[in-house]
């Protein structure tokens, strides 16, 4: 909901429930006055209609306003009043009165004497006052609208531009500034509050790579130096079968480590964008080339490969950036696949499709693309080469999709 | 032929020249930017590997010194950084090959012979072991006289291993220099042991002797023994 939506809701609900109350107290307070000053006006008529006829005997009748007549004897003399309905030949129908009587002597007979005069109608009160107050509300409503609006476009607008450069904002480009010119007190500490924020933010990741790559340099020379005593290790003439296995576990995962921190160190580098160099690459001659590459793979575990290649697919990127796209999905085509299985490799100038045959994941396929994720727990490789496609893929603003479908592991790439 | 290493990891140098020195080669060591300055314009040698993180300066400054006073001097640079960067401008500047860290020693080894087989032609571009002879230009192998029929890969693992003579040689560095960098793909290393058989096979039917032993599960020798 829109901050405009809600305080027009809140304005609508509130002023709303104040009318309500407002109408019904005001009917009650009119109708009571109405009833009140009416009683007092009857009164007085009475007075006056006594007066008269003491001083000049019976006066005419005045239907039904003055009703004088003459009634058999009756005991009680005070004031009655009572509310009654009276038939009135001009409006043809009952209308409602309010009465005032009183049984007088005059000249030794008994006469009734009424005082009338129409109540307010009910219905008529209601009406009117539902159309007042109504109005009232809705000028009020219509009112605060358009104040709103203006108020949300006018005092608000530092805030929205504020929140359209935040939306632009990227932890990995520095240099990231607010334009506040907000005269309003809230805005302008809102603006500096989040400028420290998003300071902080790419600071942060600044020292979070520089980490990685400093680490992954660091660690570079000492896997150096031990991989090559290894391999002069090896080099001594009688070593035994035992020594050699030993010699050889510790090798091998020296060359994992390494492996692990080059990638990473890639990784790192295509997140900070240092492969700014780009050209036209011809695709289709670049995916054959590194096919051909995993010609012997392919063969040890008797894959068919159908290639759909269209010629001529020329894209603009960075020559190493596409080379590691093709190698890490072939390669993950090739390695994650069944013995005998297939490989289809589709390209044309906006796809890239390769699909493998394979088991199905073991869980949810959209961790694959995360750093480090294996189906395998217990597998050699580290899990970064989707990572290290899908940063390629983010960097170059292609889509990619993984299915599985059919049997088949397929990895979509949309330039 | 004369080598000048210049390293600043001590217990590298150590290694490297540990298994340079039974090649034939004279190995002379500088551990930080001004020993190498001095050596570089003390003496003149046949090839130098530089490693391009230094400490006392850049090691793609020294490369303009080796340009005036070593001009004849194969140069190998060595980084720590995988930087492409790095790799293109000593390659501009006048290097003739590139390695990164951390390298296999027989990686390292092959890259320099390549490296003194381009700089002294007179001969050098044959490889003779025994009844085997490499010509290194027209990538021929001889066995007994007679042409051997060699895939490409084939002829590279051959020469590999040949190269690395009497050295254990382990399957990674061969799938790494065969392959290349992205051979992490490989659940085993089968495929190279299918390519040594054909290399052994071919080799054993021209009356060649099989020279290329099995250690334990390390890799594979190439000797006589």
């Amino acid at each position: 909901m829109r901050l405009l939506q809600k305080t027009n809701r809140t304005y609508f609900l509130i002023s709303g429930t104040v009318f309500i109350i407002a109408g019904v107290v005001f009917y009650i307070v009119i109708s009571f006055f109405f009833k009140d000053q009416l009683n007092e006006k009857l009164f007085h008529d009475m007075k006056n209609i006594t007066r008269c006829i003491k001083r000049n005997g019976i006066i005419p009748n005045y239907y039904p306003f003055i009703d004088i007549r003459e009634v058999p004897a009756q005991s009680e003399r005070s004031f009655k009043i009572i509310d009654t309905l009276i038939f009135d030949s001009f409006e043809r129908r009952e209308i409602l009165f309010r009465q005032i009587s009183q049984i007088c002597i005059i000249n030794g007979k008994e006469y009734f004497i009424a005082g009338r005069d129409t109540l307010l109608e009910e219905d008529d009160l209601l009406e009117v006052i539902a159309i007042v107050t109504g109005s009232v509300f809705i000028l009020l409503l219509v009112s605060l609208y358009f104040i709103n609006r203006k108020l949300s476009l006018k005092i608000w607008q530092p805030f929205y531009n504020t929140l359209d450069e935040l939306k632009e904002f990227s932890y990995d480009r520095p240099g990231f500034k607010l334009s506040s010119d907000s005269q309003l007190y809230e805005f302008t500490e809102l603006n500096k509050t989040l400028e420290k924020l998003t300071q902080k933010v790419i600071s942060d990741y600044q020292s979070l790579k520089r980490f990685t790559e400093d680490a992954s340099h660091e660690i570079q020379t000492p896997l150096a130096v031990i991989q090559s005593k290894l391999e002069t290790l090896m080099q001594y003439p009688g070593l035994k079968k035992e020594q050699a296995e030993l010699i050889n576990s510790a090798y091998v995962y020296t060359l994992r480590i390494s492996k692990l921190t080059k990638t990473l160190l890639l990784l790192t580098k295509i997140a900070n964008d240092q492969f700014p160099e780009k050209r036209a690459i011809n695709f289709s001659e670049l995916l054959r080339e590194k096919i051909k590459m995993f010609e012997d793979h392919i063969l040890e575990k008797s894959l068919t490969i159908n290639e759909e290649i269209r010629p001529e697919c020329i894209l603009e990127t960075n020559f190493f950036l596409a080379e590691s796209l093709i190698i890490n999905l072939i390669g993950n085509a090739v390695k994650h696949n069944i013995i005998g299985g297939k490989i289809n490799i589709k390209l044309d100038k906006n796809h890239l499709e390769i699909s493998n045959s394979g088991e199905p994941l073991p869980v949810n396929a959209s961790k694959l693309f995360d750093r480090f994720y294996k189906t395998d727990k217990s597998s050699d490789s580290p899990g970064l080469g989707l990572a290290i496609v899908s940063e390629i893929c983010r960097l170059n603003k292609w889509e990619i999709n993984y299915i599985y479908k059919d049997d088949l592991h397929k990895v979509a790439v949309n330039f | 032929m004369k080598i000048l290493i210049i390293e600043d990891e001590k217990e590298l140098v150590g290694v490297i020249k540990k298994f340079l020195e039974p090649e034939g080669f004279l190995c002379e060591t500088a551990c930080s930017y001004f020993e190498a300055e001095d050596s570089l314009s003390s003496y003149i040698y046949d090839i130098i590997i530089l490693d391009l993180t230094l400490p006392g300066g850049n090691g793609l400054d020294l490369i303009k010194l080796i340009k005036k006073t070593n001009k004849k001097a194969g140069l190998l640079i060595v980084s720590a950084k995988n930087s492409l960067d790095d790799k293109i401008r000593g390659l501009d500047m006048g290097a003739d090959d590139y390695i990164t860290k951390p390298f296999h020693l027989a990686e390292l080894n092959s890259r320099i012979k390549s490296l003194a087989r381009r700089r002294h032609f007179d001969g050098a571009n044959e490889l003779i072991f025994n009844e085997i002879k490499i010509n290194t230009d027209s990538n021929e192998v001889l066995v007994n006289g007679n042409i051997l029929d060699l895939t490409k890969k084939e002829y590279e693992i051959l020469l590999y291993f040949i190269v690395n003579r009497n050295k254990v040689i382990t399957r990674e560095s061969i799938a790494e220099h065969v392959w290349g960098d992205n051979i992490s793909y490989a659940d085993n290393f089968d495929f190279i042991y299918s390519h040594i058989r054909n290399i052994r096979r071919k080799i054993e039917f021209n009356n060649g002797r099989n020279y290329i032993h099995n250690m334990y599960g390390l890799g594979y020798k190439f000797s006589e023994r």
